[in-house]
C-alpha cells in the first residue's frame, strides 16, 4: 500500500520532467547533455548556497518570520540566478539553438532541484504507514518549480543571450526575472509570515508559476518577432 | 576481597535499571511523548534542510583541510609507518583531535537515524496492557500484546465483523453489558483500547477537566466494574488502556464520524490504523517480594529490650490492578503505608527521649504480596523466631483507611469476647469517640481449609498472634478486589480522613503503651510538637499515587522499595529488607506498557484513483506540450504511425 503511495508521489514529482523532455523537441535534438550539465551546475550552486546559508544565517528554533534573516536568505537565493547565468552563458554546449538551450537548462535545473530536495523526504516519509497530503502537495510544488525554472531560464536567456530585443520590453523582462528569482522568498514569507497552510501556498505557487510562464512565453515570442 | 568485588558489581549492575525505572515511575504514565513527536514531525521538513547544511559544514573542512587529512592518514593507516617508540610519543597528544573531528560525523549519523525514526507516525500514545496472568495454569487477562488493526468506535455498524478492528472506548461511554456479552460469547475482536479519563491517569488535574457527564463517582464505579470484569476473564485479544489526551481524542472523533457513515474502517476504505509492536509476552521468572521491617525498641530498666512485649503495626504496600503500570492504589493500600510511616515518625519522637520511651517494642512491617492472600505477610511471620512471635502482644494491620464516611471497622478473627480483642476494641472505640466518629468491631471466623486469606490479620491469627485489621471496608473483599487498581486514585482520597485514622491508631497505641486507658489525654494534640504532620502525609500520598507497585513487577531494589526503607530508617532502628521468592499459584507475564502508534492510512482505492488521476495528468501534459511545441499534426502522427518517429530521428 505504502510503496504504492510512494510510487504515486514519485510519478507526480519526477514524471513531468520526463514528459517535458520527451514531448518537446528537446528529445529530438538530444539535449540530455545540456540538462545534465545544468544539473551539475545546480549541484555546485546548491553547495555554495548552503555554505552561505550556514555561515550567515542562524537557525531559528521556532518557525517565526524574521525579516532581516529572510532578506539575507533572499539575497543568498540570488546565487541561483548566478548559477543559471553560468549555465546559460559560460558553459559551452554542442550546437544548440537558444530556443532549446534555455529549456534544457531549466529542465536540468528543476530536475536536480527535485532530486535534491524532495527525493529523500519522499523516500523516508511516503513509504510510512501514515497518510498525509504533504507528499502529493510536494509533488505539485515540484511541478510549479519546473515551470518557474524554465521561465527563469527563458528570461535569463532573453537578458543575456539575445542582443536585439525591443527596448520597451527590457524593464519588463528584468522585473519578471526579479519576481521569479524571489519566488522562494515570497512563498517562505507566505508560509511563515502570513501563516498560510501548505495547500494554500502550493496553490499560490502553481498559479503564479503558470502566470509567470505565460508572461515569459509572451515576452519570448515578442522578442523573437523582430528577428524573424 | 573477592566478595567485595562481587558486591561492587552487584551494586553497579542494578543501578542502570534503577535509573531507567525511576524515570519511568516518577514521570508518571500519560502521553508525554506524543506532543513532542508531533512537534518533531512538523520540524522534520525543516530539519532536512538544516541537516544538509550541517553536513556540508562538517564535510568540507574535513576533506579539504590538508592538516586534518594528514592526521587521518597517520592514524588510520598505521601500517605505512614504522610504529617505533619515538614517533609514538609526539603522536599521543594529537589523538583527541582526530576523535574531535569524528564526533560531528557521528552526531550527524545519530541525528539522521533519529530523524528517520521520528517521521514514523502521526501520534504516539503510551498505552498500558491489561494484566496477563495464570492462576495455577488457568489463563486470565489479555493473552496477546501485538496490535495492528483499523480503529473503530462503539458506534460501529450493527452486525459488522469486528475480528480485524480495534474498538476504542472511552470509559465514560462504556457499555458494560455489551462488553460482558463480547467476553462471555467469546466474540472475536481485533483488540480493545479503553480510554481512561485524565483524572485516572497519573497526571492529577483539576475537577473541571472531567468530561464525563456524571462526575467522578461514576468514573470510579465504572472503572471498578470494568476492572472486575476484565481481570477475571480470559481475553484472547490485546486490551490496552490509555489516558485521554488531545491527540487520541481527535482520532476518536474522526473514527466516530467515519463510523456514522455506516461503514467499518478496513484496508479498502482507509481510516486510522492502530499499531503496537510488542514481543510475545513472556512469563516473569524469579520475581521476588520484599518485606520491610523496622523496630522501635522500648525501655527496659535492666538489660535486654528484646524481653519486652511487642506491638506490631503492619500494612501491605503492593497493589494489583487491570493495568499493572496504572495500579497506584492511593487508598488500598497507599493510605495504610502513609499511616504506618506517620505513626513510626510520631513514636520515634516519643521513643527518642528515655523519659517518654514506652515499655513496649514497636515493630513496623511493610509487607508485600497483599493481593495474593497476604503471601508476603505469611512469609514474614514464618521467618520470625517463635519466641519473638509469642512476645507480640497484638498486631494492628492498616488497610484502606483513606476514604471512609463516618465509621471505621475493626476486623478480627477471634471472638469479640476474647479479652485481648475486647481491650483493643475498647481502646479504639474510646479514642474514636473522643475524635468524633465510630469504630465497629466485625468478627469473621477463619476457615483453615480455605486458602483464601481476606484480611492481613488472618495471617497473624493463623499463627495464634492476636491481630486486628483497621479498615473502611465493612466486609472482606474477594480475591484480587480492592487491591488498588484503576479506580483507586488520589482524587478519591481524603487527607483529613487519613489524618483522623492515624490519630486514632496512634492515640490508642499511646494509651495502651503509657497506660492511659480510660483517661481523656491527647498525646498527639493538634498544636503540640507531636501533632500529625499534614505535609508529610500529603507528600507521601503524592508519591504513592504516582508509583505503580504490583509486586511481581517490582525488582528487589526498586527505587520505591529503597525510598520506603530509607523513610523507615529515619524513624526506626534495625531496618531490614526480607526478599522472598514470589511463588504460589500465580504466574505473571511481562509487556505491561507499550507505545501505540496511530497512523492515518489511505485506502487502496484512493491510491488507485490517485494513480489514475496522475496518469491522465501526465498524458494530458504530454499532449499539451506536443501540441504547443510541435503542433497537433505531430501528435496525431505520433499515434498513427509509431515507426515514423524513429525514421525521423534517425
Amino acid at each position: 500500500m505504502t510503496v504504492f503511495h510512494f510510487f504515486n508521489c514519485a510519478i507526480l514529482t519526477f514524471g513531468p520532467h520526463a514528459v517535458y523532455y520527451s514531448a518537446t523537441p528537446l528529445s529530438e535534438y538530444d539535449t540530455l547533455g545540456t540538462s545534465v550539465k545544468a544539473a551539475l551546475v545546480y549541484l555546485g550552486t546548491a553547495l555554495v548556497k548552503l555554505v552561505c546559508l550556514a555561515t550567515f544565517l542562524n537557525v531559528s528554533e521556532n518557525d517565526s518570520f524574521d525579516p532581516y534573516q529572510e532578506l539575507l536568505k533572499a539575497l543568498i537565493g540570488f546565487i541561483d540566478v548566478a548559477g543559471i547565468y553560468f549555465a546559460l552563458t559560460q558553459l559551452t554546449y554542442r550546437n544548440i539553438s537558444q530556443n532549446h538551450k534555455f529549456q534544457a537548462v531549466g529542465l536540468g535545473w528543476a530536475f536536480a532541484d527535485s532530486v535534491l530536495h524532495r527525493l529523500a523526504p519522499l523516500w523516508v516519509g511516503a513509504r510510512g504507514l501514515e497518510f498525509t497530503w504533504d507528499y502529493i502537495l510536494q509533488g505539485l510544488e515540484a511541478n510549479a518549480n519546473l515551470v518557474l525554472s524554465i521561465s527563469l531560464a527563458a528570461l535569463g536567456s532573453l537578458m543575456w543571450l539575445r542582443k536585439n530585443k525591443p527596448k520597451t520590453l527590457i524593464p519588463i523582462i528584468y522585473v519578471c526575472a526579479l519576481i521569479v528569482a524571489t519566488m522562494p522568498s515570497i512563498t517562505s514569507y507566505l508560509r511563515r509570515g502570513m501563516g498560510w497552510h501548505f495547500p494554500k501556498v502550493v496553490g499560490f505557487e502553481l498559479f503564479t508559476s503558470l502566470v509567470m510562464a505565460f508572461i515569459s512565453w509572451q515576452l519570448f515570442s515578442a522578442c523573437q518577432r523582430p528577428s524573424v | 576481597m573477592k566478595k567485595e568485588i562481587k558486591n561492587l558489581t552487584c551494586e553497579r549492575g542494578p543501578y542502570s535499571t534503577k535509573v531507567g525505572r525511576s524515570s519511568e515511575v516518577y514521570a508518571g504514565g500519560g502521553h508525554l511523548s506524543s506532543t513532542a513527536r508531533r512537534a518533531a514531525k512538523a520540524a522534520s521538513r525543516f530539519n532536512f534542510h538544516v541537516l544538509i547544511i550541517h553536513f556540508i559544514l562538517i564535510k568540507i573542512p574535513f576533506h579539504s583541510h590538508p592538516f586534518s587529512s594528514h592526521i587521518f592518514k597517520r592514524h588510520f593507516l598505521p601500517q605505512s609507518e614504522a610504529p617505533d617508540l619515538a614517533s609514538m610519543a609526539p603522536r599521543k597528544p594529537r589523538e583527541p583531535q582526530v576523535f574531535d573531528s569524528f564526533y560531528p560525523v557521528l552526531a550527524l549519523v545519530f541525528i539522521l537515524v533519529a530523524c528517520v525514526e521520528l517521521c514514523d507516525a502521526a501520534t504516539v500514545v503510551d498505552v498500558y496492557r491489561l494484566i496477563q496472568y495464570d492462576i495455577s495454569g488457568v489463563p486470565f487477562g489479555s493473552r496477546a500484546a501485538t496490535l495492528n488493526h483499523h480503529a473503530s468506535s462503539l458506534h460501529f455498524p450493527t452486525g459488522a465483523d469486528l475480528s480485524r478492528t480495534v474498538l476504542i472506548i472511552p470509559l465514560c461511554e462504556l457499555n458494560m453489558t455489551f462488553l460482558q456479552e463480547c467476553i462471555s460469547q467469546k466474540k472475536r475482536l481485533g483488540g480493545l483500547l479503553v480510554l481512561l479519563p485524565r483524572i485516572l491517569g497519573s497526571e492529577s488535574l483539576k475537577n473541571d477537566d472531567i468530561k464525563c457527564p456524571n462526575g467522578e463517582g461514576v468514573i470510579k464505579g465504572l472503572s471498578v466494574e470494568l476492572e472486575r470484569l476484565l481481570v477475571h476473564s480470559t481475553i484472547p485479544y490485546p486490551v490496552y488502556f490509555a489516558s485521554e489526551g488531545e491527540d487520541i481524542d481527535a482520532v476518536l472523533a474522526d473514527v466516530k464520524n467515519n463510523d456514522a457513515t455506516g461503514q467499518l474502517a478496513t484496508a479498502t476504505t482507509g481510516g486510522y490504523k492502530l499499531v503496537v509492536s510488542a514481543a510475545e509476552p513472556r512469563k516473569l521468572v524469579s520475581s521476588t517480594i520484599t518485606n520491610i521491617q523496622g523496630w522501635l525498641p522500648g525501655l527496659k530498666s535492666d538489660g535486654d529490650a528484646s524481653q519486652l512485649p511487642t506491638i506490631a503495626i503492619v500494612a501491605s504496600y503492593d497493589t494489583f490492578g487491570a493495568a499493572p503500570d496504572l495500579s497506584v492504589g492511593s487508598d488500598s493500600n497507599g493510605s495504610g503505608i502513609v499511616a504506618l510511616l506517620e505513626i513510626a515518625r510520631l513514636f520515634s519522637l516519643l521513643y527518642s527521649n528515655p523519659k517518654t520511651r514506652g515499655r513496649y517494642n514497636l515493630l513496623f512491617g511493610l509487607t508485600s504480596g497483599g493481593p495474593y492472600n497476604y503471601n508476603g505477610t505469611h512469609k514474614w511471620l514464618q521467618s520470625f523466631d517463635h519466641r519473638l512471635r509469642e512476645r507480640i502482644d497484638y498486631a494492628i494491620c492498616l488497610n484502606s483507611i483513606g476514604s471512609w464516611d463516618d465509621k471505621l471497622w475493626l476486623h478480627v478473627s477471634k471472638p469479640p469476647e476474647n479479652a485481648y480483642i475486647k481491650q483493643i476494641f475498647e481502646d479504639f472505640s474510646n479514642v474514636a469517640e473522643d475524635l468524633g466518629f465510630k469504630v465497629d468491631l466485625k468478627h469473621k471466623k477463619i476457615n483453615i481449609s480455605n486458602p483464601r486469606v481476606a484480611w492481613e490479620h488472618e495471617q497473624f491469627s493463623r499463627l495464634r498472634v492476636t491481630a486486628a485489621t483497621l479498615s473502611e471496608l465493612s466486609a472482606a473483599p474477594e480475591l484480587l478486589e480492592r487491591t488498588g487498581g484503576l479506580g483507586d486514585n488520589r482524587l478519591f482520597l481524603d487527607e483529613s480522613k487519613i489524618a483522623k485514622s492515624i490519630k486514632l491508631v496512634a492515640e490508642s497505641l499511646a494509651r495502651h503503651i503509657y497506660r492511659y486507658e480510660g483517661k481523656n489525654i491527647q498525646v498527639f494534640a493538634d498544636d503540640s510538637s507531636l501533632a500529625i504532620n499534614p505535609t508529610f502525609i500529603r507528600s507521601w500520598l503524592d508519591l504513592l499515587s504516582r508509583t505503580p507497585r504490583v509486586a511481581p513487577f517490582l525488582s528487589k531494589d526498586d527505587p520505591f522499595i529503597t525510598a520506603l526503607k530509607k523513610e523507615l530508617e529515619v524513624h526506626t532502628h534495625d531496618v531490614s529488607l526480607q526478599h522472598e521468592v514470589f511463588e504460589g499459584i500465580f504466574t505473571f507475564y511481562g509487556s505491561t506498557a507499550a507505545k501505540l502508534h496511530v497512523y492515518q492510512v489511505a485506502s487502496v482505492t484512493f491510491d488507485l484513483l490517485l494513480l489514475l488521476v496522475l496518469g491522465s495528468y501526465l498524458v494530458l501534459l504530454f499532449c499539451f506540450l506536443v501540441i504547443t511545441t510541435r503542433g497537433l499534426d505531430d501528435l496525431i502522427s505520433l499515434f498513427r504511425r509509431p515507426p515514423s518517429r524513429k525514421v525521423k530521428t534517425a
